[in-house]
This record gives structure tokens, C-alpha cells and sequence, in this order.
């Protein structure tokens, strides 16, 4: 257990107290606070004091110095070493509530501030505190992090790619506000790959082109929500391919986004495509489990909705993509507030369950025949090898992954898997479940396969 | 210790640095100050924990040597001597004084029980000019806050910057702010020091050269002041000083410019019925003219017309006539500039010879 620095402190002072008169210690110990305790390798301890002034330092430094640190080593039960430093203790610090300071409560300029957020197309909902990380994000989290630090110079161009609904665009609106927050006059602009093809085309048709230039290559700051859109409109490309020179070449930062990686993105130029290649890529995966109950927390706060732990994670644990947990909460804090009832399990898992029929339609449950229809034609292997007695590896994983979908999904007992595939053993099956299963949590891959099987199913 | 010394030189130090002692010191030592003969000066040190001074004066000194005495008891003899050569002398823990006709010995304590007082500035000093900097700090320091709940209001904040030095005061209800230039500054800093230590360099500027020193001990927490034969440190406020950039208005709907005299004559009036009411007048800013109106239910109710230049659209704001008393007893042209937005949001008001200066009030609701 942690020792408590308030309570040691007090009981050092204690003993101080006894060995020097009562005008020396209200002069020089008592205002003395314990800023920090270190445990400094073995059982030694290094205490870090506050005093108020340096008149005080230097006076308890050069006289009280050993008698402190005999107090402490016996309040401790351990050796220490004494360092001072001049602060003010944190209570002190904190009073400030208490003065009336109408001077500063005037409305800090908001309005000012908000009309650049409108003007550079940032959303104030999306910032890095509501943002939450991960190891499927952490990655594209610290890169954008270090751009807002220092926009232009850390990774530039930054392209973030992903699938729908990860974060990505967040991610990049997080960035705008706060290098806006830093300096509001800089200039930023979020648009999306179909505004800039859009102004482009509005450029031509009314002939004002030069201003189209002016609006983009001006900017300290350009981020551009799904790139991909750009993609096979020559026209915005040459124009999006010297706009992006432009920017970084007087040192603007670029931000993109896009469903595919560079090399994937299909009817880029390849001048285009390598200069997206040259900055830093990063991907932002799907949410794991552990992320979505934090995203869910996190809305749930937003709109105002106490959820407890419980139902945070009953919540996480059905839906998998951030929106329809958004969808979800919307729905549920409106349901509450219609019905005016208690938030419950039952409740919960009800609206969970109306939810699932409303976007899959019917829960269909898959019979054993199709899962293995599924899975030898996923694998391309015979469905008489996969039946048979073959062991080399490629019919024998397939083999295993079939059992282990026999039994996740349908809860077959052993005995009665290892029966339909080719009258095996229910310790072969059990052995095929428990790899699967632990294969599962390391190979990407094999996650990949199983996913790809489900949805055919 | 024996040193002889010219009984007007010391009587002015000692009158200086018995003021940075502490009057309620429940250490003895503490009510002291140290006389330290050394090198052919004497140096007369003092501290009150939160600051500290270290006086030189030029003396004869006959023997090195040093002790420490009660402050009030020294200078209270020292200052009643006839004018001339005093010869003090040390003896086991006491000063033996010696004048024309007069013996004395005052008993004091061995100089080892003395806080450390900085005695000199680091390589690092820098030198500012005093005149400039006196001046500036005793037009905003006024503006600072005597509530001890906030302390980083209680200082006046130094922001070095670009070879400009601004000095910020405020104490939540106003803001002073004075700007200076000075090419031989390079430093970016901020810094809050007390308004006591303060404003005592201010009261000792009579005695002062051209030139002043400072320089910050980051470690110790202190800021250091060197001029004319003095060196006094203080305790730096911990903690930031509100952002107070963001509330100095942008834009500005309504200018008014008025006589400073007539304004003052103005408030004055108006003050001898806003005291029962809460020190509230209200000002109404009409087309070319302005109206300061104040009323109290129990004596009664004035109005004072005064010609005045408006840019803008007409308003009426109220004011706790104290803060505009003040600002304009430090204000020096015949012209006063007010800025203001609406009835709720501050009001920058500006003395129209000055253009470094700014000061912000904030209007009070009703």
C-alpha cells in the first residue's frame, strides 16, 4: 500500500513539533507540505518538500535538515533523502473558486471562435477529448496528435485509411480544432473529396477557377475527408495534385482520408498516388470490444444518459460498429424519456433485440449443411475430402474451422459434430475447438476466414 | 564589528529596510536586521520571508564583522541623532553606539540564526530603465486584488516578449494593462510578483539612479531588483494568470470622448448619492452628449450633463464609481477615451495621450 503523504506529513510535523520551540516551528516547519515520495531502488525513499519561500528553503535546509529526516525515516519505517523545492501547496492553489471574478466570466469571445469552426468546416463535437484509444487507433491517434502539435512539420502528408465508421474523420476534425484552439486565425478547411471535385466543376462552369485556387492552395491547413471520391476525375486530380504542392510547400499540413490504402485506391495518378505514399499511412482497424464499452460510455455522457457498467458492455457487446451505438443510444434515451421508466437489463436487451431484427430483418439460424457448403467452398476443398480421412494441412484446418463453426454457432454437441464429419471422435472435435479458439486471438488471418464464412452464411 | 558611519546615510537605510521586516515575527530574528561590515562597506540585510532587501552604504569600517538587532530599537535611536558621525561597535551579542553626547548599546542576536538574503544579482541580470518601469507599474498597480482567496491577483504580471515589456494587473472586476518597449530585451517570460514588494520599490524611487536590474532565480522561485545601491528579492507568485487577452474587446460600438476634469467633477457629484445605493451611477451616452445620473431612496437623486464626442450608437451602462475615480486619478492628458460594446461586456477606457495604456472595467449588472 501506498503510503499517504498528507498523513505522513502530519505525523513528521508531529515530532518536529517536540523538538524545537513552538516559535521556530510556526516560523519555519508548519507551512511545509510533502510534495512527492518516491521509493528510489531497495527501500529507500526520496521525499520531495515544499516550502513557500526560499528564505524558508534555505533556512530548513541548513538547520532543520537532519532532524526532518530523522522524523520522516521513522515515520516511514524506511531510510530517506530529503530534497526541497520552492511551491505552494496545491490546496492554495485551488481556493480561487471562492473570489468573484466577473472580469473573466464575460463570454470568452465564443462567438468569434465558433464562426472560424463554421468557416473551416470543423465539427466542435469531434475534439480529442471524446475521442477514445485504443490499439486498433492508437497508432493514427499519435500521428494526429503530433500533427495538431505541430501542424506541417511532424507527418505530412498524413493519410489515415479504414473502414466506415472507425474514427477516421473524427480523428481528423480533432486536428482542426485544436490548431484552431491554438491560433484561430490559421487558416484550416475540412471538406470532403466530392466538395473539391464539386468546386472544381463550379469553377469551370462559372469561370472563376483562379478563386477555386485561391480558396485551396492558400491554406495552412488542408484535410480531406474520403480522398477515394477523387478518384477517375482527371480534372480535380491535376487540380487536387498542384493544391497539394502548394500546401506543403509553404508548409501546411495535409490530412486524408480514405476506405483503401494508397496502393489500393483505383484510378489515382501515380504521381498522385506517390505522393499520398510519401507521408505517413496509418490505418485505423474496427473497435474492439474493450473500445466500443469506452465509445458507448463516452456518447451515453454526451446525451446526458448514466449507463452503468453493465449495460455499457451488454451494449458494446451486440453492436459492433460506433454508429449503430450512437443509433442505439439515441434511441434508448428517447424510449426512456417516452415511457418514463427506469433503465433496466430487461429493457435494454429488449430494444437490443428489436434492434438486431430491424437491421438484419429475420435471424435466420443456419443449418449444419450450409455452414459446411460455406466453408468448402470458402476454402475451395472438397466437401468429400473435407468428410474423408486426408490430414494433410490445407484439408485439415478447413476441417477445423468447420467444427469449430458447428459448434460456436450451433451449439452441436461433440459427439454429434464428429459424427457428421466423417464419423470422427469427440476428442478430435473438442481438440479442433480448443485450437481454433486459441488460434483465433493471434492469426488475423484465421479471424478473417471465419468472418468471411459468417457473412456467406 | 566597528565601523563608523555618517548618522544621515544610516538613518535612510535603516528607515528602507525596517519596512521589509516583519512586524508580527514570532521569531526574534525576525523582527531583526543584520549589519554586515565587510569589505569596506556595511551592508544593512532585512526579510519578512516573502521578500528581502540588501542595502549598501558607504562607511569607514574599522573592523570586519556582523550581528543582528531589533530593527524598531536601532532606527528609532539612530534617527534621533544629531547629524554627523556615528561609531557603532559589536560586543558578545550587541551593537555599543556612539554619537556627540550620546552612549548607547542596543542588544541583539549572533548573525547565524539570519534567513539567507540574496546579496547580489546572477551573470543573467538585465537592466531596464527605472524611470519607465516606476512609472508604468505605478499607473496599473492600483488595479490589483487585496483578496488573498486568489493570490495570482494580488501581483502585477511581467510578460517580457519581442522586446516589449507589459505589465498586467487585475482583480477580477478590472483590468490595467501598460506596455513599453525596450530594445535590449530578449527574453520571453511571464511572471507574477507581488504587489507589496512592489509597491515599496516604488516608494523608494526618490533615491534611485538611472538603471535598473532584474533577474529571475527560476529555481528559487524568486525574482531579484537591483538599483542604487539596493538588492531586493521576491517570492514570484505560483500559478497562471488568467487569460485576460481574450476578454479585451475586439471591436468597439460606441467611442466617447470626454474632458477628464469635467468627468471627474462628474463622478464626484454623482458619488455623494451612489454611496447608499451601492456606489452604482449610471452613465447614459447620447448623441454629443453624456449623462451620469446616481440615486439614493434615502437622500435623494442628481443628473450631470456633460458635453462629450460620441462615435456610435447611444447606451446606458452602470458603473461602481470607485473604478472609474481611480482609473482616472492616474489618467494624465485633458482627453479620456471610453470604448464600449453593450451594458454587459467591459468597457476599455484609455487615457488619450497614452496609447500603451489600457484599462478594462466591467460594468455592473442590474
Amino acid at each position: 500500500m501506498k503510503p499517504d503523504k498528507n498523513q505522513i506529513w502530519n505525523q513528521v510535523l508531529g515530532s518536529v513539533k517536540v523538538s524545537v520551540s513552538s516559535a521556530v516551528f510556526s516560523t519555519w516547519i508548519c507551512k511545509t507540505h510533502l510534495v512527492s515520495l518516491k521509493k528510489k531502488g531497495g527501500d529507500r525513499y526520496i521525499a520531495e518538500i515544499g516550502c513557500l519561500s526560499s528564505f524558508v528553503k534555505a533556512t530548513i535546509e541548513s538547520r532543520y535538515f537532519g532532524l526532518i529526516q530523522d522524523s520522516l525515516t521513522s515515520a516511514l519505517g524506511f531510510p530517506c533523502d530529503l530534497v526541497f523545492v520552492i511551491k505552494q501547496p496545491e490546496s492554495s492553489l485551488n481556493t480561487n473558486t471562492q473570489a468573484q471574478t466577473p472580469l473573466f466570466e464575460v463570454e470568452m469571445d465564443n462567438t468569434y471562435f465558433v464562426e472560424r469552426l463554421n468557416q473551416s468546416r470543423i465539427r466542435p463535437s469531434q475534439v480529442f477529448e471524446n475521442y477514445a484509444v485504443s490499439s486498433s487507433n492508437q497508432m493514427a491517434w499519435a500521428a494526429c496528435d503530433a500533427v495538431s502539435k505541430n501542424p506541417g512539420s511532424s507527418y505530412n502528408p498524413l493519410f489515415i485509411w479504414g473502414g466506415v465508421g472507425v474514427g477516421k474523420t473524427h480523428l481528423m476534425n480533432a486536428v482542426g480544432y485544436s490548431v484552431l484552439k491554438k491560433n484561430m486565425d490559421f487558416k484550416v478547411l475540412l471538406c470532403t473529396g466530392e466538395d473539391f471535385t464539386n468546386d472544381i466543376v463550379m469553377g469551370i462552369r462559372n469561370k472563376t477557377t483562379q478563386n477555386v485556387r485561391e480558396k485551396y492552395r492558400k491554406l495552412k491547413c488542408l484535410f480531406v475527408d474520403d480522398i477515394q471520391f477523387i478518384a477517375g476525375k482527371d480534372a480535380a486530380q491535376e487540380e487536387f495534385f498542384h493544391t497539394f504542392n502548394a500546401v506543403t510547400g509553404a508548409g501546411g499540413q495535409v490530412i486524408l482520408t480514405s476506405d483503401k490504402p494508397p496502393h489500393q485506391l483505383m484510378g489515382i495518378e501515380e504521381r498522385l498516388r506517390s505522393r499520398f505514399e510519401a507521408g505517413l499511412i496509418v490505418d485505423v482497424g474496427n473497435p474492439d470490444f474493450e473500445l466500443r464499452c469506452a465509445i458507448t460510455s463516452i456518447k451515453a455522457q454526451e446525451k446526458g444518459l448514466d449507463l452503468e457498467m453493465n449495460y455499457v458492455s451488454l451494449i458494446s457487446g451486440n453492436l459492433d460498429s460506433p454508429r449503430k451505438i450512437e443509433g442505439f443510444l439515441i434511441k434508448l434515451s428517447s424510449e426512456l424519456k417516452f415511457r418514463q421508466v427506469e433503465i433496466s437489463e430487461e429493457f435494454v436487451s429488449n430494444l437490443l433485440g428489436k434492434e438486431k431484427l430491424d437491421v438484419n430483418g429475420k435471424r435466420r439460424i443456419p443449418t449444419p449443411e450450409a455452414i459446411i457448403d460455406a466453408v468448402s467452398s470458402h476454402f475451395s476443398v472438397n466437401k468429400k475430402a473435407l468428410m474423408g480421412p486426408a490430414r494433410a494441412r490445407m484439408v485439415a484446418r478447413p476441417r477445423q474451422i468447420l467444427m469449430y463453426l458447428l459448434r460456436s454457432e450451433l451449439h452441436m454437441p461433440y459427439a454429434d459434430v464428429g459424427g457428421l464429419i466423417g464419423g470422427r471422435d469427440h476428442s478430435t472435435v473438442m481438440h479442433a475447438v480448443t485450437t481454433i479458439t486459441k488460434l483465433s486471438s493471434l492469426d488475423s488471418k484465421l479471424r478473417e476466414d471465419i468472418l468471411g464464412i459468417k457473412s456467406a452464411l | 564589528m566597528k565601523v563608523e558611519i555618517l548618522q544621515e546615510d544610516f538613518s535612510g537605510a535603516l528607515n528602507l529596510t525596517s519596512r521589509f521586516v516583519s512586524t508580527r515575527a514570532a521569531l526574534p530574528v525576525l523582527s531583526n536586521i543584520l549589519l554586515e561590515a565587510k569589505k569596506g562597506k556595511l551592508s544593512i540585510l532585512a526579510t519578512n520571508l516573502e521578500a528581502s532587501i540588501c542595502k549598501n552604504i558607504g562607511a569607514k569600517i574599522l573592523q570586519e564583522g556582523e550581528i543582528s538587532v531589533n530593527a524598531k530599537v536601532i532606527f528609532e535611536i539612530i534617527a534621533n541623532l544629531s547629524h554627523g558621525s556615528v561609531l557603532i561597535e559589536s560586543e558578545k551579542e550587541g551593537v555599543k553606539i556612539f554619537s556627540e553626547g550620546f552612549s548607547g548599546r542596543v542588544s541583539g542576536l549572533s548573525s547565524s540564526e539570519f534567513p539567507v538574503v540574496p546579496r547580489e544579482l546572477s551573470k543573467n541580470a538585465f537592466e531596464l530603465d527605472i524611470e519607465t518601469l516606476l512609472n508604468s507599474l505605478s499607473k496599473i498597480i492600483f488595479a490589483t486584488s487585496k483578496d488573498e482567496t486568489r493570490p495570482i491577483l494580488t501581483g502585477v504580471l511581467f510578460i517580457f516578449e519581442k522586446g516589449v515589456l507589459s505589465l498586467v494587473s487585475s482583480d477580477g472586476f478590472r483590468l490595467s494593462r501598460i506596455s513599453f518597449k525596450d530594445s535590449k530585451l530578449n527574453l520571453t517570460k511571464r511572471i507574477t510578483i507581488p504587489r507589496s514588494v512592489l509597491s515599496e520599490i516604488i516608494r523608494i524611487k526618490d533615491e534611485t539612479g538611472h538603471k535598473i536590474y532584474l533577474d529571475f532565480k527560476e529555481e528559487e522561485n524568486q525574482a531579484l531588483f537591483s538599483f542604487s545601491d539596493s538588492v531586493i528579492a521576491s517570492r514570484v507568485i505560483e500559478g497562471d494568470f488568467p487569460n485576460f487577452e481574450k476578454i479585451i474587446p475586439k471591436s468597439i460600438a460606441t467611442k466617447v470622448y470626454v474632458d477628464r476634469e469635467t468627468f471627474v467633477r462628474a463622478i464626484k457629484l454623482a458619488s455623494a448619492f451612489a454611496r447608499d445605493s451601492a456606489n452604482i451611477i449610471k452613465i447614459t451616452v447620447n448623441e454629443n452628449n453624456v449623462e451620469i445620473s446616481s440615486q439614493s431612496a434615502k437622500s435623494g437623486e442628481q443628473k450631470t450633463k456633460m458635453d462629450a464626442r460620441v462615435e456610435g450608437v447611444g447606451l446606458t451602462i452602470s458603473y461602481n464609481y470607485r473604478f472609474l475615480e481611480e482609473f482616472l486619478g492616474i489618467c494624465e492628458s485633458e482627453e479620456v477615451e471610453i470604448g464600449l460594446n453593450d451594458s454587459a461586456s467591459p468597457g476599455v477606457f484609455r487615457d488619450s495621450k497614452n496609447p500603451d495604456f489600457l484599462h478594462l472595467i466591467m460594468p455592473v449588472k442590474i
